[in-house]
């Protein structure tokens, strides 16, 4: 026998107003989202702040590299997958 | 422990916005008695004194514009009837239509506020879930207030003293996410948010830990359909009504007021077919469908006391004049959980059945993952380490194919 199937009508056209003002929640997200950019680009500065003349050795620009990279990646667009 | 137990290996918990368990399912107590719902005869007084009974008149949309409030002093007066902060007040859930007043200064208007669906003709998706699983009679939200605080619970175990919705810093780095926990001890976990325009409420995590913890939720269905779904799931509804990459229209189907409550549905219904549609997963998948707070909406049931989770928000904080312990829950929100070891037409009792409540909080939710996934090896909070496991409603029978609904969204 097959499992019963229960039909869920179409939401009315007319719902979609993205236009309808920002309630308190996505003010609230919209808020959050620029603290968590301001993280990054304190870290970006600190990067770029960086004289490229300190970098003497390997392990220097490695340490360099690695921290560019790191925060290059974030920004690739990857799909965040399992 | 149960055959279901047994067989169990993910846990997804689906979590909506802003709506009341009487305003949503309220209306199943006419037919199953069990279910701790509406009679008709609740009421409220409105600002002229005139007494407001609940209505099953609710709409999917237009009907709670403007927001109904449900930060703090709000849902303290919602719960007590009163502003006044006076020592030995009882609560009495006769303050939501005064309280909307505060929004709408309409009084017709604030009587909205006490409108329930007709559950069974109205929410298909979510009644058929209650009817067909299990539903809590007694699930709160962890705080009487918004939405950010309440979410934290579900993350954290804790909101680390706040009760608003201000920018949320972790006070206590030794607490850490259920999704950190869970990385840390080799397993696998998940936060899909709907897509990049309307992504997640849950902000500290993109922070750290970006790439393990977020993914969008056509990526879920992929995992779904794939076999490659995380130990544990949480997904976030659309939370704004934004345009699609292709050009068409995506609509907010996280339910707050006043986005369609019918799009909702279809969403809940989407999560569930991607579960109940690939067999494996379904057997061995435990999926709780949890509205975050109540958002301001009517419920009749006094939220209990509980454990306090160590901190105190300062009468600043509250803006009721008066300090909060965390002692009390929020107000009690829609919660299902679903899977087909859950015998058909489960009742978990809450408050009304005193010798035998089971109450639930979203710190449930952290505390059954880490009880489950690693056996309760985490540092957490006294609050998340007191909250009731879910899973104990798994039972040894595992109910036929046939004998599980699916839903068809109609185009």
């Amino acid at each position: 026998m097959a499992p019963k199937i229960v039909n869920v009508p179409k939401t009315d056209p007319r719902a979609y107003n993205p236009n309808r003002p920002a309630g308190t929640l996505l003010r609230s997200q919209a808020l959050h989202m620029r603290e968590a950019l301001t993280k990054h680009a304190q870290e970006l500065k600190a990067l770029l702040d960086i004289d490229m003349a300190s970098l003497k050795t390997e392990a220097d620009v490695s340490a360099y590299v690695h921290r560019s990279t790191a925060l290059l990646h974030r920004y690739a667009g990857k799909s965040a997958k399992k | 422990m149960s055959v279901g137990l047994q067989n169990l290996k993910h846990i997804v918990v689906l979590m909506m916005e802003n709506r009341s368990f009487d305003h949503m399912l309220g209306s199943l107590m006419q037919k199953y008695p069990k279910i701790n719902g509406l009679t008709g005869n609740e009421s409220n007084p409105d600002t002229n004194g005139t007494i407001v009974k609940v209505q099953q008149k609710a709409e999917f949309q237009s009907q709670l514009d403007p927001d109904p409030d449900h930060h703090f002093p709000g849902v303290d007066l919602q719960i007590f009837g009163t502003t006044e902060q006076a020592a030995g007040r009882l609560p009495n859930m006769q303050g939501f239509v005064k309280d909307y007043f505060s929004q709408t200064k309409d009084v017709n208007r604030s009587h909205n506020i006490m409108y329930y669906f007709d559950s069974q003709k109205d929410l298909p998706v979510l009644s058929t879930l209650a009817t067909e699983y299990a539903v809590f009679n007694g699930w709160f939200s962890s705080i009487p207030g918004p939405t950010i605080c309440n979410r934290a619970f579900a993350h954290y175990g804790t909101s680390f003293g706040q009760v608003g919705m201000d920018i949320f810093y972790i006070l206590d780095n030794t607490i850490a996410s259920i999704y950190e926990r869970m990385i840390q001890a080799k397993r696998t976990a998940k936060i899909y948010y709907y897509d990049q325009p309307s992504s997640t409420m849950e902000i500290v995590n993109l922070l750290k830990n970006q790439p393990q913890i977020f993914a969008t939720f056509d990526q879920f269905i992929s995992d779904c359909s794939a076999n490659t779904l995380p130990d544990y799931s949480f997904v976030e509804p659309c939370y704004n009504d934004h345009p699609g990459a292709d050009g068409g229209q995506i609509l907010a189907s996280d339910q707050h007021p006043d986005h369609n409550v019918r799009e909702g549905e279809r969403f809940i219904g989407d999560v569930y077919n991607a579960i109940r549609k690939n067999p494996s997963l379904w057997q061995s998948t435990a999926l709780l469908v949890v509205y975050d707070e109540h958002g301001g909406i009517y419920d009749h049931v006094v939220p209990p006391a509980c454990t306090p989770d160590g901190y105190t928000a300062s009468a600043d904080a509250t803006g009721t004049g008066a300090p909060f312990a965390f002692d009390r829950l929020g107000i009690r929100v829609p919660a299902i959980l679903i899977s087909p070891w859950i015998p058909r037409g489960t009742v978990v009792p809450g408050t009304e059945s005193a010798g035998n409540a089971q109450i639930f909080e979203h710190a449930s939710i952290p505390g059954t993952v880490t009880n489950f996934f690693l056996n309760g090896d985490a540092k957490r909070t006294v609050r998340e380490q007191q909250a009731k496991s879910f899973l104990g409603l798994l039972t040894d029978q595992m109910r036929a194919d046939d004998d599980c609904v699916v839903f068809n969204n109609l185009q």
